[in-house]
């Protein structure tokens, strides 16, 4: 059985910096760069799991993102600072499952949720493959570190229009 | 009645895979989907009523709520895509609209993309009312497009297989 005593539940990984370039007509942060900022925040996780870039380069394995949903719930603006926390949902051989929380750094709000699954990919192929024991023992310790958080209230959440 | 012609799905502008969307898997970065997505999404919004001119007019506009992207093959450099729009429900704050990402010469079905938009007062930056005369056109395209049956996919909940 791993380890799980020294893994923080959640993780908090990664900062970044709201870029004049992420900014849209309405002044804020546009929706496609708050994936891409969840996204490599998500390199850290990635990293932490033990699928980041160096596993990459040796393994010749990769990953790629099956859905991304993502709920915005405040306005961030040009020049403001980010922090994100993760933790893993649920996982199998082949996926993870993870959630992401975006804060303003100072202000401290939350300004937007993500969710995604990821998939393993054998990248000479480039299709879903089983990920290696040792990389699926480390992601199951990970997720027996955080399977007793509370489930966040948006998990699983439908896009609907609620009927009157 | 006269019924306006409303196309169904509505086709939204064609792009190309930019050179600057590809990431180190050698394809579309997953954040590029949802910036193309996005910027073909002006002209659903536009044919909705929710036009820069609207904007300009009346100073309200749209913010995203929820964007859910389900990606369902890679695209590379310079592939063509086309993309489609659908509308699905409103209400007189939100519409919920569905997206499609195709490879613009081999067809396939690249990603999808599920938008609920909300209706904001930009002067105080929060969801507002929409006109009811907006509301009743956007119910005819939300008419129009159901004919279009129910996508699938629409309103999956993100799981890991049992």
């Amino acid at each position: 059985m791993p380890d799980t005593v020294d893994i923080p539940a959640p993780l908090e990984m990664h900062t970044e910096t709201v870029r004049p370039e992420w900014i849209d007509h309405n002044g804020h942060m546009n929706v496609a760069y708050y994936v891409l900022a969840f996204d490599e925040a998500a390199g850290a996780l990635s990293s932490y799991l033990g699928i980041g870039q160096e596993y990459r380069n040796r393994s010749g394995n990769g990953t790629f993102v099956g859905d991304f949903h993502v709920h915005y719930i405040q306005e961030v603006m040009e020049g403001d600072p980010l922090r994100f926390s993760h933790r893993l949902v649920d996982c199998d051989e082949k996926r993870v499952h993870y959630w992401q929380e975006m804060y303003h750094a100072e202000k401290g709000y939350l300004a937007a949720e993500a969710e995604t699954i990821t998939l393993h990919i054998d990248m000479s192929a480039r299709k879903v493959a089983p990920f290696p024991p040792e990389v699926q023992e480390r992601i199951t310790a990970v997720y027996e570190a955080h399977k007793h958080l509370p489930l966040p209230e948006n998990l699983g959440r439908q896009i609907k229009v609620r009927r009157r | 009645m006269n019924t306006p012609n409303i196309p169904t799905p509505l086709e939204l502008p064609s792009t190309t895979v930019k050179p600057e969307w590809i990431d180190f898997n050698g394809h579309m970065n997953v954040a590029y989907y949802l910036l193309a997505f996005d910027q073909a999404s002006e002209t659903l919004d536009a044919f909705m009523g929710l036009s820069p001119e609207y904007r300009a007019q009346t100073k309200n506009g749209t913010f995203a709520g929820n964007i859910n992207i389900a990606y369902r093959q890679e695209v590379k450099e310079g592939d063509p895509l086309r993309m489609t729009g659908q509308v699905i429900a409103c209400d007189e704050k939100r519409v919920h609209y569905w997206l499609e990402m195709f490879h613009g010469t081999e067809g396939y079905l690249a990603a999808t993309a599920e938008y609920m938009i909300l209706h904001i007062d930009m002067s105080v930056r929060r969801v507002a009312p929409m006109a009811p005369d907006l509301v009743d056109w956007i119910r005819q395209v939300r008419d129009a497009h159901a004919v279009l049956g129910t996508p699938e996919g629409l309103g999956k909940v993100m799981k890991v297989p049992a």
